[in-house]
């Protein structure tokens, strides 16, 4: 991979090396004619352009870009700044957050307030610029995904100004739950570089850090949802003076209501013997084959993610397919890099054998992503029998549960299909090691 | 007045090691302010929330939050290194006979204090590229301190042997200068602003990789050389150079690491291990990973620095030094079998 990329690497070297040397011509061009200009550069340097600068929301000019193809790139920046001033009124700066006035409350200003700006304590010790510490490298200050090292990352930090997240207890549609970002924030994304900050747990801050950032996210991603649907309503000129508030309310709404949408997952019977748990994988196998879930067409027939599916994550089609961009086509989508893209890449299915499940390891977490689906990402939420409405039924899904777990909680390099491997499931079992997690499992293995 | 080929004394060699081996971890707590961005744990300077420096209460120092923890014992381990840095100037000043040791004492005590300035103006500013700065000059104050110890040491003054150098000097000046530049860039990339376009930051990814590899080449082509037969009978120089191959290879090792550590890796299907792996925001063994491959870049460039002073001052040239008359007789003696054996061996 680094050889394929060796031209990009090769003329991405001599940015740094230019970097400095144009910042300093620059400069010295703006103080023509100054006497003194060695001392003024020596002043930037060590003072005044490496002193502190107040950060600030990016416009979102990719979505205003991609509502209107055919407005010129001034007029794209124009639009984008006509909205930031509507959203700055309403929500501040990251120095100075604020929430709009009028609006029911759906976050914790204070602790919002500690999240954002600059890092480091107070007189009181308390410590602030939490999302600056943690998140900002990845996630941008905006909250956009696009943070200093979001391009080297697989998959891309998420953007919450969608106000969509994939790892949740709520349907397709709905806002997570405080505690779905909580989750998230403390036992991070394996596979990705989403950290664990449980690590940090020692501390007696923990708690209040943990809760001050999830509060800060919801906060970013309701005022990036109010940011794109202002956007909508003025490329669609149909602004008025109480609309901003009115969008503010709705989004805020959505979010405030997350928590009654939230689904408890059942619980699994861990104690159940080995042959009722062998004859559950093996239907739970007929279910993921079955052409009503088509489990397999993405996951592929042994669960490794060598399915069909060449789709793309709802991140990258917001401003691809849905602007009429193919992705697949660099001619077509470049046009879009000066308004803030990460080049579109597959949303790959996940390879079920590795035993990374990113929701989660256990079987209710499991439940949750086949029930729920993730949103965002081409994975749905499966057919429920419902009545008279054709679909699985709440048992094939507690089978398909114990297939999938399957899959992974023995040797993820053997094939898991094969009568062996069961037998050695069925050994382990027998022998009293059945397991209640994946956690567990490992520890069989090691 | 003392006769110039008279031993010297041992006492600024002794100093210069005790302040150079108490600047090493304070690069590494000054890493680990970093990692932790524990620059403004103290939010004022030179004081500690109010109290002196050295009289902020221990218990509230130890027990207190880790990033206060850090800072603050980064703030007293620079003010202890600038107290031996005033004993180096002292010890140098009474014993040491060569002026421009005595200058580079004094220029390295400046340094010291001068990175402690930096450091405070950097608090007192909550600038970012400020702190970027003091970390990038810390590790260049580190190699002073070393060159110090180095010209002082018995062998610099016992290196007389004739110039034979076949280009391994400026092969060592051009590794110094590349792992100082290397040091820049790395140092860009833990200091990365937020305003920073993804683009920007991958430059800088590339151009550490590339340099990298440069280094890379450089070291083993070093190594190399240092093992030629008319380099043979200058044993002194495969200290440095060994040392430079293990640093290297701990480096690159330490690199992906530290990449692992802060981001995962892209290619997480590689092994069901990667795919597993989950960052731990901040971990003690994480934490220790990232700082440790900043303070291994900062001993890559003394040992450069060690090599080029090694290559260079065994290529004095015996004559001149004779003529000066500080050879004593024992190391021209020593130096014509040298001789010898290099004639013998080409």
């Amino acid at each position: 991979m680094f050889l394929k990329n060796i031209d990009l690497v090769t003329s991405n070297c001599l940015v740094p090396l230019v970097a400095w040397a144009r910042a300093i011509a620059e400069f010295v061009k703006s103080q023509n004619g100054s006497k003194s200009p060695r001392i003024q550069l020596l002043a930037l340097f060590c003072f005044l352009g490496c002193g502190p600068q107040e950060l600030a929301y990016r416009s979102n000019l990719l979505h205003v870009a991609s509502l209107s193809p055919e407005l010129t790139d001034q007029q794209v920046e124009d639009t984008g700044r006509t909205v930031q001033n509507y959203v700055i009124d309403l929500f501040g700066t990251p120095d100075s957050p604020k929430w709009p006035m009028g609006v029911e409350p759906a976050v914790d200003l204070e602790k919002v307030t500690r999240a954002a700006g600059p890092v480091g304590r107070n007189e009181a010790r308390v410590e602030h610029g939490l999302y600056r510490k943690h998140c900002v490298q990845c996630h941008g200050t905006s909250g956009d995904g696009m943070g200093p090292a979001s391009a080297l990352l697989a998959p891309y930090p998420r953007d919450f100004r969608r106000g969509s997240f994939k790892f949740k207890s709520t349907p397709i549609g709905k806002k997570p739950t405080h505690a779905d970002l909580v989750r998230t924030l403390e036992n991070g994304l394996p596979g990705t570089a989403m950290p664990a900050f449980k690590t940090l747990n020692h501390s007696k801050e923990f708690a209040e850090d943990v809760d001050a950032l999830a509060h800060y996210v919801r906060f970013l991603s309701i005022r990036g949802e109010v940011e794109r649907r202002l956007t909508a309503a003025i490329v669609n000129e149909e602004i008025d003076s109480e609309m901003p508030r009115t969008i503010a309310s709705k989004v805020a709404e959505s979010w405030a209501l997350a928590s009654t949408y939230a689904v408890p997952p059942p619980s699994f019977n861990s104690a159940i013997s080995s042959a009722e748990r062998l004859a559950s994988i093996e239907r739970g196998k007929t279910v993921f084959l079955s052409e009503l879930t088509a489990c397999s067409k993405c996951h592929g027939k042994a669960g490794d993610g060598k399915g069909i599916s060449q789709d793309f994550d709802d991140w990258t089609k917001d401003w691809t397919i849905r602007a009429g961009i193919d992705p697949t086509k660099k001619a077509e989508w470049k046009r879009m890099k000066k308004f803030g893209i990460l080049k579109p890449v597959i949303d790959s299915p996940r390879n079920l054998n590795l035993g990374a499940f990113r929701g989660g390891p256990t079987r209710e977490d499991i439940y949750l992503r086949i029930v729920l689906g993730i949103e965002g990402s081409p994975m749905p939420a499966i057919a429920r029998k419902e009545n008279d409405n054709p679909g699985i039924p709440e048992e094939g899904i507690r089978d398909l549960v114990e297939y999938v777990f399957s899959l992974s909680s023995l040797n993820t390099k053997a094939s898991l299909n094969t009568k062996a491997s069961l037998n050695t499931k069925a050994s382990l079992n027998t022998n009293g090691l059945a397991t209640t997690d994946r956690g567990e499992n490992h520890a069989q293995s090691n | 007045m003392r006769n110039p080929t008279d031993a010297p004394s041992p006492w600024v060699f002794r100093w210069a090691m005790l302040v150079t081996f108490l600047t090493f971890p304070l690069i590494w707590l000054g890493g680990l302010v970093t990692t932790h961005d524990a620059g403004m744990a103290v939010p004022d300077w030179p004081g500690t929330f109010g109290y002196n420096l050295f009289l902020y209460p221990i218990s509230a120092w130890i027990y207190g939050p880790f990033d206060l923890f850090v800072e603050h014992g980064h703030r007293l381990l620079a003010s202890i290194v600038g107290l031996f840095a005033i004993g180096l100037c002292v010890v140098a000043t009474r014993t040491e006979r060569r002026r421009w040791v005595i200058g580079t004492c004094y220029l390295f005590l400046a340094a010291i204090i001068s990175q402690g300035v930096l450091g405070g103006v950097r608090v007192l500013f909550d600038a970012r590229t400020l702190a970027m700065i003091h970390g990038c000059s810390g590790p260049l104050v580190f190699a002073l301190g070393s060159f110090i110890a180095m010209a002082s040491s018995r062998r610099w003054h016992q290196a007389f042997q004739k110039r034979d150098d076949n280009g391994l000097g400026r092969l060592a000046v051009l590794l110094l200068i590349l792992s100082i530049a290397q040091l820049f860039v790395g140092a860009h990339l833990r200091h990365s602003l937020p305003t920073w376009s993804p683009a920007f930051f991958m430059s800088f990814v590339h151009t550490h990789l590339m340099m990298a590899t440069l280094i890379l080449i450089s070291v083993l082509g070093g190594a190399v050389l240092v093992r030629r037969p008319w380099n043979r009978p200058f044993r002194e120089l495969r200290s440095p150079s060994n040392a430079l191959v293990i640093i290297v290879v701990m480096q690159i090792l330490l690199g992906f690491a530290t990449w692992i550590a802060n981001y995962a890796t892209p290619w997480v299907e590689l092994t069901p291990w990667l795919a597993r792996y989950t960052v731990q925001g901040k971990g003690f063994w994480e934490s220790m990973i990232v700082t440790g491959h900043q303070a291994t870049g900062s001993l890559m460039i003394v040992c450069s620095l060690w090599l080029a002073c090694r290559a260079y001052r065994r290529s004095a040239d015996v004559e001149s030094v004779q003529s000066r008359g500080v050879a004593s007789e024992k190391l021209v003696q020593k130096n014509r079998t040298l001789e010898a054996v290099s004639v013998g061996i080409e």
